[in-house]
């Protein structure tokens, strides 16, 4: 229903529109002109195949635009522009299936090939098309706006994802082309590579795939990374690394972040957000590779300077600390500290990190976080204390110490609390640990020492390893002695004189043993040469029940004398089976010169008495000895073919050789060396502490049994009641750890009761 | 058979020879010193080498010390010149054996 208002709109409106085509001509000839004006922009502007020939030569044609001109301005004029536009576009859509079809021919192509000259070629080809479909530049920037908008929307949603690859390999083959099989076409573009980059810039490809792009330089990046720096730890790689960027990265830079500038000047800043995500990019990459080594780089100090050098200067761009504390307590965890390690390798691991770690991060922080699980592993090893000491007093046989040698030798250093008055005080690391304990730069013998929390344990060892050494030296080697008095005065520097104070006893005994030793021996050519020690000094000897038979305690008897008329206020305590004999044995067919331990010595003494023992009556002459020992020692002259074991527990002597009967000798019980004295006869400490804490055994006993349960403090404070008891805690807390394993006691959260 | 001895290294530890060996031996541990407690085989507090250059002295009285702690406490006021274990004054012995 139509009200007459609405009638009167309508033609009004018809009016205007009319008006505005016919733009007020005669009759309706403007209109006309309109038409036609409208069909030929139309034809014009009309997208096509481009392998129509006409049609590319019509384009080219600059007369042929003039044609057309006439009719835009008539379009323009209406105002009708927007509407050719969006015919126009319209059209492309419709049309976009020949582009469609070619893109699709050449990708076919190249998944087959895998060829990037057909990328490039599909690229300059769609931009052969993007050209011929541009509408004239007479229309304005808006509508050429609106045309590359619409035409790069088709373009996108046309590429297939295989285009990507494509496309990444072309720029890849750009960055570095002597990569890529050699193709004519493509090394003809070499020269002139800023081509390839124009048309990918036309297409707006460059904005597009703009994360491929850089992908490119990344992955080459990593590339060159690791082919050149993987186990390459002699020198700083880092140089070399940029000197190649500069070389080779950046001219490739240049052309695609650095198009259209200018000068120089301007192309630096251009190129200087990228350039400089490059060069992080080379810090991490690298920084990860190290990180990866680093164990490795560890173990092959200090050869491996350059590669410490590189990750120190790559962890202050790149935030990688904690990556690499993990990385290298996993590898620590995985190749150090297992069963299968020896301890010595672990303790020169463990210097060698600590120096390399210092070389990274002069603070320390990385190498407490490091260092802390080797610790903690270290302190649980029996043999640690013994390998440092070891390595203290420089053990021959050992080549190589962990000390090094141009380290001067300075006090051990306690930690100390912090002086709040130097004036170069640093606050600590920002990502120190709350346990953080500043490290001051200190020798290596201090920080392994300082892994126990005191050094008497390692003053114990090494009077216990010290007295073991001592008392092996023979005579003939006496210059021995002055060796150790040497590594004991360096020590002293380290210790300090009074921890070392029995140490010097223990080499005066030696020193005035050999004296007294000689001026006997020239008054009466003693076949005995004693080292009388003063047994307070020294670490507890194994005492021993041994009677030395016949001629030997004959022997003992008159140097016993001897001994006192030079020393009236003085005797002599024999340690019968410590030390070694030389004998000779003179049978009927055969001499014998051999070096035994004294018990076997012993044992062969009394064959020369009678020549067939039973061994308990052999175990009743030689004192209260124990039964394994002795018949070790009897297996020693049975191997050597003196004894024969006639029967289970019987021995004969061999007046004359047997022939080796092969039988008897595997059935002789254990064929041990001669001087096989498995066990060291000098306990370690840690023996040395049960023994100590023994006593204290009955007091805790009556205590637990008289109070019922107690918790360890209770049991230490009441202990300190007791007499010369001098263990801390944690001395006591092992040894009731020792108590529960026999089943003495029992523990239940903290308190410690009898087992009954 | 005829066993020829040609070389024994052997080890001893030397002890005092205070007169009463079998007591000593029975604890292991040896007597200590009246005044400093510390054992005769060891060295008195001023001392650093056992033996002979911290040696015994023995007195009429039958009381056996460091000579360097007796030599103190004789060279103090309240000494007396007694010997500190039974109050007797301290006549050093000839020799104990």
């Amino acid at each position: 229903m139509a009200t007459p208002a609405f009638k009167n709109q309508m033609a009004s409106k018809f009016t205007d529109a009319f008006n505005r085509l016919n733009r007020g001509e005669q009759g309706i000839s403007g209109l006309i002109t309109w038409s036609q004006a409208w069909t030929t922009v139309n034809e014009y502007l009309k997208p096509r195949d481009i392998k129509d020939s006409l049609y590319r030569r019509r384009k080219r044609n600059k007369a042929d635009f003039d044609g057309a001109r006439a009719a835009f301005a008539i379009i323009v004029r209406c105002r009708q522009l927007a509407l050719v536009l969006e015919a126009f576009l319209d059209e492309i859509r419709k049309n976009f299936h020949l582009i469609e079809y070619e893109i699709n021919e050449y990708m076919v192509r190249y998944e087959r090939d895998e060829n990037v000259e057909l990328i490039r070629m599909l690229v300059s080809r769609l931009l052969d098309w993007y050209k011929a479909w541009a509408p004239p530049p007479e229309l304005g920037p808006g509508v050429a706006a609106d045309y590359t908008l619409a035409f790069q929307t088709r373009l996108f949603s046309a590429l297939p994802p295989s285009f990507t690859c494509g496309f990444k390999s072309l720029c890849a083959w750009c960055l570095s082309p002597e990569e890529f099989p050699p193709s004519d076409s493509l090394s003809a573009l070499t020269p002139n590579m800023g081509v390839v980059w124009r048309d990918f810039e036309a297409l707006g490809l460059i904005d597009r795939y703009e994360s491929v792009i850089a992908s490119v330089g990344y992955e080459r990046i990593e590339k060159q990374v690791v082919e050149v720096c993987e186990g390459n730890w002699a020198k700083p790689m880092m140089e070399e690394l940029r000197n190649w960027m500069t070389a080779k990265v950046v001219p490739w830079m240049l052309q695609i972040y650095a198009r259209g500038a200018s000068s120089t000047e301007e192309a630096r800043s251009m190129l200087q957000g990228v350039g400089s995500r490059f060069d992080f990019h080379i810090n991490k990459t690298l920084c990860d590779l190290r990180t990866r080594e680093i164990f490795d780089i560890i173990i092959d100090f200090p050869d491996s300077m350059g590669a410490l050098q590189d990750l120190k200067e790559c962890l202050q761009r790149v935030d990688q600390r904690g990556a690499l504390v993990k990385t290298l307590r996993k590898a620590n965890a995985k190749r150090l500290l297992h069963p299968g390690a020896d301890t010595k390798l672990i303790l020169s691991q463990y210097v060698a990190t600590i120096k390399c770690l210092r070389i990274i991060d002069p603070p320390g922080v990385l190498l407490f976080k490091v260092a802390d699980p080797i610790r903690r592993y270290l302190r649980d090893r029996p043999d640690t204390i013994r390998c440092i000491v070891a390595s203290l007093v420089g053990d021959e046989d050992s080549g190589d110490s962990l000390l090094d040698d141009n380290e001067p030798i300075q006090p051990l250093q306690q930690s100390e609390t912090e002086d709040y008055s130097d004036p170069m005080w640093e606050p600590e690391p920002i990502d120190a640990g709350p346990e953080f304990r500043t490290n001051k730069p200190s020798d290596v013998i201090s920080t392994l020492v300082s892994i126990y929390d005191s050094k008497d344990l390692f003053v114990k060892e090494l009077q216990a390893l010290l007295a073991q050494r001592l008392l092996a030296i023979p005579e003939a080697e006496i210059y021995k002695v002055e060796r150790e008095r040497r590594n004991i005065e360096i020590l002293k520097i380290r210790f300090g004189e009074t921890a070392l104070q029995v140490c010097e006893v223990m080499l005066r005994d030696m020193t005035d043993s050999r004296r007294m030793d000689g001026y006997l021996y020239r008054k009466w050519k003693s076949t005995m040469h004693p080292i009388v020690i003063s047994k307070h000094f020294w670490p507890v000897l194994e005492s021993s029940d041994l009677i030395m038979p016949g001629q030997f305690q004959s022997m003992q008897e008159s140097y016993s004398k001897e001994f006192s008329l030079l020393k009236p206020d003085k005797k002599l305590r024999w340690l019968p089976h410590l030390g070694t004999v030389t004998i000779e044995l003179v049978l009927q067919d055969r001499k014998l010169e051999v070096e035994v331990p004294p018990l076997e010595a012993a044992a062969i003494e009394l064959f020369s008495q009678k020549d067939t023992w039973v061994v308990d009556d052999l175990l009743a002459s030689l004192g209260n000895v124990d039964r394994a020992s002795v018949v070790k020692a009897l297996a020693t002259w049975v191997n050597m073919g003196v004894l024969k074991e006639a029967e289970e527990n019987v021995f004969v002597l061999l007046e004359v050789a047997e022939e080796i009967d092969e039988n008897a000798v595997v059935a002789s019980s254990a064929p041990l060396p001669a001087a096989g004295q498995a066990m060291a006869p000098i306990q370690t400490s840690q023996q040395q502490q049960a023994e100590k804490m023994r006593v204290y055994w009955k007091f805790i006993e009556g205590m637990l049994k008289n109070l019922g349960g107690l918790p360890i403090d209770r049991i230490q404070a009441m202990l300190k009641f007791v007499e010369n008891y001098d263990q801390s805690i944690e001395q006591l807390g092992a040894f009731m750890e020792v108590a529960r394993r026999e089943n003495m006691v029992v523990c239940r959260d903290g308190v410690w009761r009898l087992n009954t | 058979m005829k066993v020829n001895v040609k070389h024994w290294h052997a080890i001893a530890y030397w002890r005092w020879d205070t007169g009463n060996d079998e007591e000593a031996d029975a604890d292991g541990e040896g007597d200590v010193c009246g005044i400093c407690r510390v054992s005769y085989e060891g060295c008195c507090p001023s001392c650093k080498m056992p033996g002979d250059d911290c040696p015994l002295i023995w007195g009429e009285c039958s009381h056996v010390f460091h000579m360097h702690c007796l030599y103190k406490w004789i060279n103090t006021a309240a000494s007396k010149q007694q010997c500190p274990m039974d109050r007797r004054p301290w006549v050093t012995a000839e020799r104990a054996v």
